[in-house]
């Protein structure tokens, strides 16, 4: 890594546990990745790989009995893990902005989305009112609300599902943050509103070149959005690669599994499902050794016995004794 | 009608009804109401999956609880016709939560063996408890996972449960209501594969409800479009992708991102959802298609057949087979 930028959110060896009537369980098993200014970064992994919990852990917003144990976090060379709950409070929102799944809960239902557009604004930029109001109004009408005059009275009931995925949008974003995490977006949208959301994500990501750290376990959404995407399964990074090669030429043979058993045309038209055996071990039901061995085809002996560590190689990064091979063809 | 109709819906709709008071109801008031399903015409084959696809809203569960006749059409009729099984073929369903759709207090055997003892499929208690323990071991669990209970299984293994309940009562027909939304790509590929076996061995007629092209493109024989409670098309599975006729279909079909790295576009169908509450007048999909004219605004599109046994409804024969290039018309905002 040569000449490379230096990497605006630098995370390393996280480890998040959780205690279970005394007994600590790993959620998160020493991940560690970063994001490059301007970048988008996909998380991928299917449901309890700890994709969420990555980003909550990184803004601090773990609920107990989920508790960060060790690793760092740096932003733009601020230690985000030595601050202090009330420094935090102003990275949250400021910093690093947030995109949750569901549009409903994430927005305060008795107050108008104006005000709490205005609040953001004001408790990250110590603007006067009138520049608060102008702002707001302004990314109403950035992120594609018709009327912001008359969107800005209104209540979050009174929007459809995709227009308040707006809003949260432009919450996320209206203080100039250095990251947005957004956390699966578009789960709880339709087909048709989803492609908008992501149309306006990548439109506002070109346009202020924020780097963005895409939460999802949809691969299609993946494929379009993200630059590098990290895989997770059970608490660990099982591959870390740039998106044409990951689609393309997985090291990890979880990532090919994923990808095989995700059911998509091929370019012939032809379907093809292949499917993984098993099922994603549990919370503290991690197998000794590699966490993917029981469902892996080409696991062996030392598979079983030592985690591997992830391997650099290139661009991409991968924690498999028996990679696949680069296939050129 | 042929030989080979198993399951007819003619001209069927649904409408939801707010409470009404006493006054309303003497006055046997009919206007108002949500039309759920609207004047749906269908034929499901015998042996044949039909697929049903839409948003949100567009009526497709509601479709599925009137075939099942768990509820009653507003209006219209659903018939089996008369076949070697007798009147009515055996009806189970598949639904979506498998975590909501088992009893916790009851272990995996009570469960599945309730539809034997239901039908009198078999007699005694041994005979039932072999038939329990046959089933598991054709969804892919094991005999001893009897005695546990639901709690102890994981989401796909308690679909897979879910599914030797449904055949348990050894049924003609399936209705299946997103059996794998609310599973993990991995293990929803496990029970797809489980299904598409168990389809082909066992002859099944049945009718696969889902919002994902892909899944539905992989099980189904033929494939109905739906859009705000109409179905707006009707073919096979490969017609369809192929060559959609209406352009609902099409923006449908491209709106899905798929996995190709290259070709980083993405496809968003114009405007939002409207309420289906208030459907928009004439063509339903009017106020989002690229093709819209005065026409569609003002008169309900016909229903139209297709020389290879499928439908659609739209006023014009459009050449959608080359996807992707509409109009600019596409990318304009609708409040």
């Amino acid at each position: 890594m040569i000449n490379a930028p230096a990497p605006l959110l630098d995370v390393r060896d996280l480890t998040v546990t959780i205690n279970r009537d005394g007994k600590l369980v790993t959620a998160l098993d020493k991940v560690s990745f970063f994001v490059n200014p301007g970048e988008v970064l996909g998380i991928v992994g299917e449901s309890g790989a700890g994709k969420s919990i990555t980003g909550a852990a990184i803004i601090d917003l773990l609920v107990p009995p989920l508790k960060r144990t060790g690793g760092t976090i740096t932003l733009a060379g601020t230690r985000l893990d030595q601050l202090s709950p009330k420094a935090m409070r102003s990275v949250r929102g400021g910093r690093i902005g947030f995109v949750f799944q569901d549009p409903m809960t994430s927005l305060n239902p008795v107050i108008t989305i104006g005000q709490q557009l205005c609040d953001t604004i004001q408790a990250h930029l110590k603007l006067g009112g009138n520049q608060t109001k102008k702002r707001a109004l302004d990314w109403l009408d950035r992120v594609g609300l018709p009327n912001p005059d008359v969107q800005f009275k209104r209540y979050p009931h009174q929007l459809s599902g995709g227009m308040r995925q707006r809003v949260v949008i432009a919450l996320a974003l209206c203080a100039d943050p250095a990251l947005v995490i957004a956390d699966e977006p578009t789960t709880a949208l339709d087909v048709s509103v989803q492609a908008h959301i992501l149309e306006l994500l990548r439109d506002l990501h070109r346009e202020s070149n924020v780097s963005m750290m895409l939460i999802t376990h949809d691969l299609g959404v993946i494929a379009k959005m993200a630059d590098r995407v990290a895989v997770l399964y059970a608490g660990r990074v099982a591959e870390i690669s740039p998106v044409g090669e990951l689609f393309n030429a997985p090291k990890h043979p979880y990532t090919r599994g994923l990808i095989r058993a995700t059911p998509m045309p091929s370019a012939t038209g032809e379907m093809r499902l292949d499917q993984i055996p098993g099922a994603m071990p549990g919370l503290g039901a991690v197998p000794p050794g590699c966490a993917f061995n029981p469902r892996c085809f080409r696991a062996e002996g030392d598979c079983r016995a030592t985690i591997p560590p992830l391997y650099h190689e290139e661009s991409s990064a991968f924690s498999c004794f028996h990679p696949l091979e680069r296939v050129t063809a | 009608m042929s030989a080979s109709d198993f399951l007819i819906l003619n001209h069927v709709s649904k409408v939801y009804r707010r409470n009404q008071s006493l006054l309303e109801r003497l006055k046997k008031n009919e206007t108002g109401g949500t039309k759920a399903v609207s004047d749906v015409s269908l034929t499901v084959h015998h042996g044949e999956t039909m697929g049903l696809v839409g948003e949100s809203g567009c009526g497709k569960s509601t479709l599925a609880r009137l075939v099942s006749g768990l509820m009653a059409p507003t209006s219209g009729e659903i018939s089996f016709p008369p076949n070697a099984f007798g009147n009515k073929p055996r009806l189970q369903m598949i639904f979506q939560d498998p975590y909501s759709s088992l009893n916790g207090r009851w272990t995996i055997e009570d469960i599945i063996a309730e539809p034997i003892r239901v039908h009198k499929l078999r007699n005694g208690r041994t005979a039932v408890r072999a038939r329990v323990d046959e089933l598991l071991v054709q969804v892919g669990l094991s005999a001893a996972d009897a005695e546990k209970y639901p709690q102890e299984f994981s989401g796909g293994q308690r679909q897979r449960i879910c599914i030797a309940r449904a055949l348990a009562g050894e049924p003609e027909f399936l209705i299946l209501d997103e059996p794998t939304s609310a599973l993990d790509v991995s293990v929803q590929a496990q029970i797809l594969n489980l299904l598409r076996d168990l389809q082909k061995n066992l002859h099944l007629t049945s009718l696969f409800i889902t919002h994902n092209l892909s899944v539905v493109r992989i099980m189904a024989d033929r494939i109905g479009v739906m859009y705000l409670g109409e179905l707006v098309e009707e073919a096979t599975s490969e017609e369809l992708f192929h060559k959609p006729r209406h352009p609902y279909t099409r923006l449908l079909i491209d709106a899905a991102p798929d996995m190709d790295t290259s070709d980083r576009s993405l496809h968003p169908i114009a405007g939002e959802l409207p309420n289906p509450a208030f459907p928009p007048s004439g063509c339903r999909f009017h106020t989002r298609c690229p093709f819209a004219q005065d026409i569609c605004r003002n008169t309900v599109p016909p229903q139209k057949a297709t020389e290879t046994g499928g439908m659609f409804r739209c006023h014009f024969d459009l050449d959608l087979s080359n996807a992707s290039i509409f109009p600019p018309a596409a990318k304009v905002k609708t409040a």
